[in-house]
């Protein structure tokens, strides 16, 4: 006791000082190690540590609000297992009855400013320590309960309230800043614990319509249900975040509870009305991901995909059709305009867009099928390699290889790279329309790759190499993976051809004399420079 | 002989007939052979051969049984008839009558001249009568086997001890030796004696060899002392000579009048023609080379039968490209020298290139005898050089003059005026040497103290000039850093450029880019690795946010990879990379104000250079320009009209660049103009820019065009701007927008509907048939024998012949059987014929006995009665 409150004295007038003051975390976790060893509570100095994280803001005082967390953290864990804020019942006399009921309030204090934190954008150190904190605090108080509950209902200890809170936290700041909160709380909703309570407490949490900012409410609601992963991965990592051996994840119950989040969905998606492109698509790549494998009866959301695919283009269209196609591979509903509605989604603005590499894969899935017309697939052929005139390199590699996998899988389309004698000889303008929204009438098998010859005149060499393929005697035995592909960036083409030691550097053997290129200068044709 | 000597006188006569019946004379067998030989059909054995097969040689064709039959008799009467004389007789008579009972000691001269001459006497009456009177019959004499003239042929000088020492065998040895004769005492205690004397012999061998090994190691010891003392002789005979007098004026002088190489005959005695000939055909060269880089691995295999082969040969100069091939050597590499000439090698081997070309074969001769000395000349060069750089101006302007020329056979008169205008900017207050500067800091203070780019491209050139590598092994790394110097410079010049200093920033780069690419032939590696790192660190910061468009020095750095490297290649260690990040930027930059649209154009151009060789393609220019002219396309607010991002169908961006019918007065009386500089770096978009950018694009679009027109598929590219074009307002702008307009669009039509070819596999050639020698197997496989294993028929082929052998073989036996029967046959029948003689003779000697006796009987009876 002596001791603290030396130490209580000495952080006083430094606080007060303010100007040079600067707590290290080592006089922190000296204090706090007074506080715990003193024998008896002292609260006063626990209540100035709190105070301390309002202070965090102040810029004369340099307090790292993370320190201060930390150490705060060790005491009330410690707090926590003494059951020094065990609040007996009003009949009851107690002896340190105040002292603990101080202890609870600072307790909920603590909480308060950490959920404050959590949503804090200045310092993201700041908000992931917050989160961390939280949820060990969470798993110590269900150990150890603040208030004593009878051992039969154990499971019932969850600190339930707790959670509710972080999670309302969460759904209720500005979509923009929990990102990083998010990504930290990936890891705890992998435990299957918190798994199943979050799946408990969720459906109470889903928006109302009353409030005003709804649409980041319901983004943030959504981004926390894409935490949710039912999938066989985690159940079967058994990863727990309290360490009990009597917890059972329920998959029954936790799939009831999915279900009924996808009904408070619904019903939010109902009233925003699904004008927002953006909440439209976060709930169908919530359903898609997260959703979908635990549904009770997907065949209701047809309607809902087939929607979606036909009153949009872009990235709804795309993720509508994923959903609709696993639909097709399970539930066995029939799509007739599937290949129509997939040609569709091939053109050049595609490129651009954030799903593109689920487009080729869906689009890969699609055309696996050996047993497809093809006139269809020939189509398919044609726009791929047209579009990769006009792609990026990256996306141009993907599209060459995917044009060579379809020519190796319909070996009848190879008419298209390999003319008869007769045909060869005439000339002929290409019959491929390529603003013909329907595959099978473009025309396509009449046409010819011409533009995988003029893609070896590409100016990217990974490019022009894979376009090779179309004047080579023969056609590769095996089909190219186009997995690696798919992520592929500009950068890492620039990366790959800088990596590549170069041994010599080929000069130009005329000597410029002045800023223009000695022959073919083009640069000062069109310029005016001096 | 023995056998002669055994018989008796008597029977001698006989054998003597006999054999003078049994052997022929030597001259009349020949004589015999010689007549046969020619003449005589019947002699004459010919086999018949079945078939003639080419290649084999037989050797039985034809024969004479009757010579061969004769020659084999010789042999067996030489062979098997003496055995068969000598059979069953062990015992030699050897005749020691004479004196039979001397020893040792007493056995003198003229009793072995006794022996010698009863030899000889029996030899006489052993041989025939011809031998007999033969006085040219002079025996050799042996001795060990050898002829005495056998023996005084191999002997050699060295031999001559031993030689020696064998005379010195002691007489009693020889005759002990060689003529076995002795009493019964001395053959006694012969065994001793013999060991003594061989003991005795060996001594004295030792001894001998001894000595002769140290004789031997001494003169050989004496030979190599003298051949040491030579030059030693030499020396001292001409230390006799006088003193050298120190070399004077005119000593010095003629000596280099002699090593001097007399003067740069090669390039004055080559008339322009040539010279541009020359020039002309190192380019080819160069183009060659170039072209071989630009295609791709497989469309060189296709295409171009004949791939470089990866050998080097010693003599190949790599006079094709400046290859940055080691950074150890660089003296090798091909570069400019100090007065800007091309193709001399910076070890002063001058003129290897132009002594390679074929036409010139007289100078080669001289080049080759002269190079040895030029190489020794170096130092003394270098050493000149140094000096010379204090009066490098007035030579400055002259080289320049000089190069000019050689350089301008392909050059177009232009350039030419530009140097000029260079030599007359030189400005007298920059001193002629300058310090490399050590830090950054302190080269800008030494631009900033000229403050011209005129002066400040002059200071870099005189900088090169006297931190040349060549001077001096430090240089290396200062040019290296006057690199690293000049990129941060040019980062800090145009990184922030204004709208008031971008033109000079230009006309600096413009008077540094000769010095830059001087640099780089320098040291290839080191400045091209510099300046990757610089892209890349450029790279690095437009990924981050890959929707801004980096600052002007990116573009510059661009526009110096055009410059300097063969961007025609089809990979490129610097060109590749740049490649793609101008595909990046112009595809993904966000295009919004002037500057952007600018900076694009700049981007298109530069990569129409980097493609106007290898007309390799990059699909965002085709889109860019796109993008220029729908902006140009005024619009209403709900028409979209389909482009690909970076630039937008709807809002105000999408119609950046269109020009309202309120301005028309005013945009079509402009006139034509390239763009600016200033465009580079001013945001608002003004009229004369709307009309400037649209024109460049549509000049921009058909230069395009016409680079891809070759390659089969362009109308791909070309059709997604005819619409685009259809829609532009033309009347607002003025005629030489209209021109262009025109013309772009007649080409992108035609090029639209273009018709072409299906693709087909290439044909083919019918491969034809590998023709090939053919290849004989022994084969010893008919019906008749069965096939066997190669160790087996091998074996099969041994057995047969020996069989084939031993057949022979017995015949042979047979053969001699017969003739042992033969001889046997005629001894016995010789043997009878004697027995009978000697019977008859007995019978004779015995009737004439009776006959005197019954005479004698008869008288006595006659008496009696």
């Amino acid at each position: 006791m002596k001791k603290s409150s030396k130490a209580e004295r000495k952080l006083q007038p430094k606080a007060e000082k303010a100007q040079r003051v600067e707590l290290s975390l080592s006089l922190l976790q000296d204090k706090a190690n007074d506080i715990l060893n003193s024998t008896s509570l002292d609260t006063k100095a626990i209540q100035t540590l709190v105070d301390l994280l309002k202070l965090t803001d102040n810029e004369q005082l340099h307090v790292q609000a993370s320190d201060v967390i930390l150490v705060l953290e060790v005491i009330f864990k410690n707090l926590l297992k003494r059951n020094a804020m065990h609040v007996p019942l009003k009949n009851e006399e107690h002896k340190a009855k105040n002292k603990h009921a101080k202890c609870l309030s600072l307790y909920n204090e603590l909480w308060a400013h950490l959920l404050n934190f959590m949503t804090d954008t200045d310092s993201k150190a700041a908000a992931e320590m917050s989160l961390k904190v939280a949820m060990q605090l969470l798993a110590v108080e269900a150990k150890h309960p603040i208030s004593p509950t009878p051992k039969s209902k154990k499971n019932d200890v969850w600190p339930l309230n707790r959670l509710h809170s972080i999670l309302y936290t969460i759904v209720n700041a500005e979509h923009t800043q929990i990102a990083p909160t998010l990504k930290h709380f990936e890891k705890y909703a992998r435990c299957l614990d918190v798994l199943q309570n979050l799946l408990q407490i969720l459906p109470q949490l889903a928006p109302e319509k009353s409030t005003d900012e709804i649409a980041d409410k319901v983004l943030n609601y959504l981004a926390i249900v894409n935490l949710l992963d039912m999938g066989k991965s985690v159940l079967n990592d058994q990863q727990y975040h309290v360490k009990s051996s009597e917890f059972e994840f329920d998959y029954e119950k936790g799939r009831q509870d999915l279900n009924l989040i996808w009904q408070s969905i619904l019903k939010i998606a109902s009233f925003t009305g699904l004008d927002n492109e953006k909440i439209h698509r976060q709930v169908l790549v919530v359903l898609l991901e997260r959703i979908l494998p635990h549904l009770e009866d997907p065949i209701q959301l047809t309607d809902f995909l087939m929607d979606s695919l036909h009153q949009f283009d872009g990235a709804i269209a795309l993720l509508a059709l994923q959903g609709i196609f696993s639909l097709m591979q399970k539930q066995n509903i029939t799509y007739p305009d599937v290949y129509e509605k997939l040609y569709n989604m091939f053109y050049p603005r595609m490129f651009f867009n954030k799903f593109k590499a689920r487009l080729f894969y869906l689009a890969d899935i699609f055309l696996t099928s050996t047993h497809l017309p093809e006139n269809l697939v020939a189509a398919f052929v044609k726009r791929l390699a047209r579009l990769s005139l006009s792609a990026a390199p990256e996306d141009a590699l993907i599209m060459i290889r995917f044009v060579c996998n379809l020519l190796l899988r319909h070996t009848g389309l190879q008419r298209l790279i390999r003319a008869t004698p007769a045909e060869a000889n005439e000339a002929i303008v290409d019959p491929y329309d390529i603003n013909e929204t329907n595959p099978i009438k473009s025309k396509a098998l009449e046409s010819s790759l011409w533009e995988m010859v003029l893609l070896q005149k590409h100016a990217v060499p990974e490019v022009a190499q894979a376009a090779r393929f179309v004047s080579q005697s023969s056609l590769p035995v095996m089909e190219f993976d186009l997995g690696p592909l798919l992520e592929r960036k500009t950068c890492d083409l620039f990366d790959d051809e800088v990596k590549q030691q170069a041994k010599q550097f080929m000069l130009h053997y005329d000597r410029p004399s002045n800023f223009a290129l000695p022959k073919q200068d083009i640069v000062t044709k069109y310029w005016d420079f001096i | 002989m023995g056998a002669k000597n055994k018989r008796t006188n008597s029977d001698a006569v006989y054998a003597k007939k006999s054999a003078k019946s049994g052997n022929k004379n030597p001259f009349e067998t020949s004589k015999e052979q010689t007549a046969t030989k020619g003449q005589n059909a019947f002699d004459i054995h010919v086999n018949k051969e079945k078939f003639q097969i080419l290649g084999r040689i037989c050797k039985h064709d034809r024969g004479m049984p009757g010579v061969s039959r004769a020659k084999a008799l010789q042999k067996r009467a030489q062979t098997i008839g003496k055995q068969y004389a000598v059979k069953n007789k062990t015992n030699k008579f050897v005749d020691r009558r004479i004196g039979k009972h001397l020893s040792g000691d007493q056995l003198t001269e003229s009793v072995m001249n006794a022996r010698f001459l009863a030899e000889k006497m029996s030899q006489v009456r052993a041989s025939n009568k011809a031998e007999r009177y033969n006085l040219n019959d002079d025996e050799l004499l042996t001795h060990r086997g050898q002829t005495l003239e056998e023996i005084e042929q191999y002997r050699d000088e060295r031999s001559d001890d031993e030689e020696l020492d064998d005379e010195g065998l002691d007489a009693d040895f020889t005759s002990a030796a060689n003529f076995g004769g002795g009493d019964e005492e001395t053959a006694q205690d012969r065994q001793t004696a013999i060991d003594k004397m061989i003991l005795e012999q060996k001594r004295r061998k030792n001894e001998i060899a001894k000595e002769k090994d140290e004789v031997y190691d001494l003169t050989e010891k004496l030979d190599a002392n003298y051949k040491l003392l030579l030059p030693l002789v030499a020396k001292a005979t001409k230390d006799d000579q006088a003193p050298k007098p120190p070399p004077d004026a005119y000593d010095k002088l003629l000596k280099e009048m002699i090593f001097e190489p007399r003067g740069s005959v090669s390039d004055k005695l080559i008339n322009v023609e040539e010279l541009a000939k020359q020039e002309a055909e190192r380019l080819e060269k160069m183009e060659n080379e170039r072209l071989r880089r630009m295609k791709a691995d497989g469309e060189e295999d296709e295409k171009d039968a004949k791939a470089r082969p990866k050998h080097r040969s010693a003599d190949d100069l790599d006079d094709g490209y400046f290859v940055a091939g080691d950074d150890d050597e660089p003296d090798d590499t091909l570069a400019y020298d100090l007065d800007g000439n091309l193709g001399t090698h910076l070890n002063g081997k001058t003129n290897k290139v132009q002594s390679d070309k074929p036409g010139d074969d007289e100078e080669d001769d001289d080049e080759e005898d002269g190079e040895e000395e030029e190489e020794e000349e170096e130092d003394s060069d270098d050493d000149s050089e140094v000096d010379n750089l204090s009066d490098l101006k007035e030579s400055d302007s002259e080289s320049d003059a000089e190069a000019a020329p050689e350089q301008s056979a392909t050059k177009s008169p232009k350039k030419k005026s530009s140097t000029s205008i260079e030599s007359k900017i030189e400005d007298t207050t920059i001193p002629f040497t300058l310090k490399m500067p050590k830090t950054y800091e302190d080269f800008t203070q030494l631009f900033d103290q000229y403050p011209q780019p005129g002066q400040q491209a002059t200071i870099v050139e005189r900088l090169i000039k006297c931190h040349h590598p060549k001077l001096e092994g430090v240089n290396r790394e200062h040019v290296v850093k006057l690199y690293s110097y000049l990129l941060q410079y040019i980062k800090d010049r145009f990184e922030d450029a204004s709208e008031q200093d971008i033109g000079k920033n230009f006309k600096l780069i413009s008077g540094l880019m000769p010095h830059l690419y001087d640099l780089t032939q320098l040291n290839p590696l080191r400045m091209s690795s510099t300046l990757l790192e610089v892209i890349k660190e450029k790279y690095a910061a437009y990924r981050k946010n890959h929707k801004i468009y980096p600052t002007l020095d990116t573009f510059i750095y661009f526009k110096l990879v055009a410059n300097i490297y063969s961007t025609s290649d089809f990979r490129h260690p610097l060109a590749t990379p740049t490649y793609i990040f101008i595909q990046h930027i112009l595809s993904r930059a966000r295009v919004r104000t002037r500057q952007d649209i600018g900076m694009g154009l700049f981007l298109v151009t530069i990569a129409l250079e980097f493609g106007s060789l290898s007309k390799r393609l990059l699909p965002c220019v085709f889109n860019f320009l796109q993008g220029v002219v729908h902006m140009s396309i005024p619009k209403r607010d709900v028409e979209q009209v389909e482009i690909p991002p970076p630039f937008e169908t709807i809002g105000p961006l999408s119609k950046l660049l269109a020009i309202s019918s309120s301005t028309a007065k005013e945009s079509t009386s402009l006139d034509g103009q390239k763009l600016q500089a200033e465009d580079l770096v001013t945001q608002t978009v003004t009229l004369d820019f709307r009309v400037r950018a649209l024109d460049t694009s549509l000049c921009l679009i058909r230069e395009t065009m016409e680079l891809v027109a070759e390659h089969p598929g362009a109308c791909y590219l070309a059709t997604p701007f005819l619409p685009l074009l259809n829609r532009l307002p033309l009347k607002l702008y003025p005629v030489h927008v209209h021109q262009h307009h025109k013309e772009a669009k007649e080409l992108l039509s035609q090029l639209a509907e273009q018709k072409q070819k299906r693709l087909a596999p290439a044909e083919r050639k019918p491969k034809a048939l590998r023709l090939l020698e053919p290849r004989f197997e022994a084969v010893y496989d008919d019906k008749r024998r069965p096939k066997m294993s190669k160790a087996k028929e091998e074996r099969a082929k041994l057995v047969h012949k020996i069989r084939r052998e031993k057949k022979g073989a017995i015949r042979e036996i047979r053969r001699d059987t017969a003739f042992v029967q033969e001889l046997k046959l005629k001894q016995i029948l010789q043997s009878d014929k004697e027995r009978h003689e000697k019977v008859k003779r007995i019978y004779q000697e015995a009737s004439m006995q009776q006959g005197e006796l019954n005479e004698l009987a008869r008288a006595k009876k006659r008496k009696k009665f």
